[in-house]
């Protein structure tokens, strides 16, 4: 890619990033977002959530716990909810009847292969990961799943692996290692085609990308003076994206569906699930 | 994507959601009886037939229902702003919101149901009377993990309170969105945007048979 096509988006990294740190720094930032703490009435305790900001604290155990860990901060909203309702027709618009045209062509093996693929050649990435966060059997049970499924599985077309305890531990990214040394999120961020990230994880997204073998090939063709890297390096996103899509097709109306407010909903499942997979 | 996922994950949920056995002292047990009646049903040829649709889900409503406490979810969700509501506003407010919940996520199913299986895990207590549940919903490409949080309630039967699925707990994410609601507006609104929104879900669900 050439520098002149990359100065708009560098430029509206900077405004967003700038954007947020000086929000970031402000007073605002400081008060605690939820209301009233004088009546907590009425509020049930759950003994499972220690992070619940609504716990009646008389009752709770962690009391004294981050209570904020749950919620993120916000402050290029007008910016993300723009990009959340332009990913919103693009799916719409664009990825749902790709994905659903391709699901009718693919049957399922051959789209089970290609994601299977994928998942196994971005095993650098996930081992690397668990390597950072001293997780050694996890990463030892990444190598043994991909030499196992690079050989028995043809590629990573297969997934062999699967059958044996240990071999499918959870995927690990960047993001995670940079939460589990406490780095916070940062604030909220929709990327035009991405969806939804943090500050850190999008910082970690960037670490994933040098450790995955596609941007080694592109690297490749850049030296043999290829022209066609973006294009081969777009064809190779939509094709993921289109073949993950087509296993979950409906989901995203469902979620979308069951909310009074998506954008909100969104970001609070995005939040809480990235919270999830540091914690594990 | 990820938000994909956690819908996935949130339609089969449900599948898992079961009603309470009279008399079951034991969490997972109470989960577990009215998931499998879930299957039974789903797996019924009588509801391949086309305009069943409503039946199945009204029969699906009746297993599900007893499983769960909407009184206690309900207060999770509004959280501290439940002390704002009048006795009449708690009412319409569960009885909405319930109804909601099921439309929604039993529609999901229905069109969704492909052989999924329930693995039950294990049951974690804190005390005796909170306890969660964790199974997961072997799909085609992926092993969901959905948490169910239990209390016994007054009658000393384990109901569930919240659901999390891939960590994400729906009442936290229902209250979320209703706190930035009742910031602007009183519970009635609330209430009423519930009821819109119930509105249109039963006129799609009315075309769609």
């Amino acid at each position: 890619m050439k520098m002149k096509n990359q100065l708009p988006l560098l430029a509206l990294l900077l405004c967003i990033l700038g954007h947020g740190l000086t929000w970031a720094a402000s007073p605002a930032t400081l008060a605690a977002p939820t209301g009233d703490e004088s009546a907590a009435e009425a509020v049930p305790f759950d003994p499972f959530d220690p992070f619940d900001p609504f716990d009646d604290s008389t009752n709770d155990p962690f009391a004294g716990d981050d209570d904020a860990v749950q919620s993120v901060a916000d402050p290029i909203v007008g910016f993300n909810r723009a990009m959340f309702a332009f990913n919103d027709k693009l799916y719409f618009w664009v990825l749902k009847p790709v994905a659903i045209g391709y699901r009718t062509v693919f049957p399922t093996p051959v789209r089970l292969g290609v994601k299977n693929f994928f998942y196994n050649l971005l095993t650098p990435v996930r081992f690397v990961n668990c390597l950072l966060q001293g997780k050694d059997e996890a990463a030892k049970g990444e190598f043994i799943r991909f030499m196992v499924n690079t050989t028995y599985g043809v590629g990573g077309l297969f997934n062999p692996a699967k059958n044996y305890p240990g071999l499918t531990p959870p995927a690990e990214d960047f993001g995670q290692t940079l939460g589990l040394y406490h780095a916070g999120n940062g604030f909220y961020i929709v990327w035009p085609l991405f969806g939804p990230s943090t500050l850190r994880d999008t910082v970690g997204s960037v670490g994933d990308w040098a450790l995955n073998p596609l941007t080694f090939i592109k690297l490749i063709q850049v030296d043999a003076g290829e022209l066609t890297t973006t294009t081969t390096g777009a064809a190779v996103f939509g094709l993921r994206t289109v073949n993950d899509t087509s296993f979950h097709i409906g989901d995203y109306e469902a979620l979308k569906n069951a909310a009074l407010d998506p954008y909100e909903a969104f970001r609070n499942a995005y939040i809480q699930n990235r919270n999830s997979r540091i914690a594990q | 994507m990820i938000a994909k996922t956690i819908a996935s994950i949130l339609t089969l949920v449900f599948l898992t959601v079961v009603p309470c056995m009279a008399g079951s002292t034991d969490p997972m047990e109470t989960i577990r009886t009215p998931i499998d009646a879930l299957m039974v049903i789903l797996n019924d040829p009588q509801y391949k037939e086309p305009g069943t649709k409503a039946a199945q889900r009204d029969e699906i409503w009746k297993i599900v229902k007893p499983m769960f406490d909407f009184v206690e979810i309900s207060k999770r969700t509004v959280a501290r702003n439940w002390r704002d509501f009048s006795d009449a506003e708690k009412t319409a407010f569960t009885d909405v919101f319930a109804q909601f919940l099921a439309n929604t996520y039993i529609d999901k199913i229905q069109g969704e149901y492909h052989n999924e299986k329930i693995v039950y895990l294990n049951q974690d207590f804190y005390s005796d009377a909170y306890a969660e549940v964790k199974t997961q919903v072997l799909r085609e490409t992926a092993e969901i993990p959905v948490n169910y949080r239990m209390f016994k309630d007054g009658a000393d039967l384990w109901k569930v309170y919240d659901i999390i699925v891939e960590g994400v707990s729906l009442v936290k994410n229902y209250r979320t969105q209703f706190a930035s609601i009742l910031k602007k507006d009183k519970p009635a609104a609330l209430i009423q945007m519930l009821n819109e929104k119930l509105a249109q879900q039963n006129q799609r669900l009315a075309e769609n048979g």
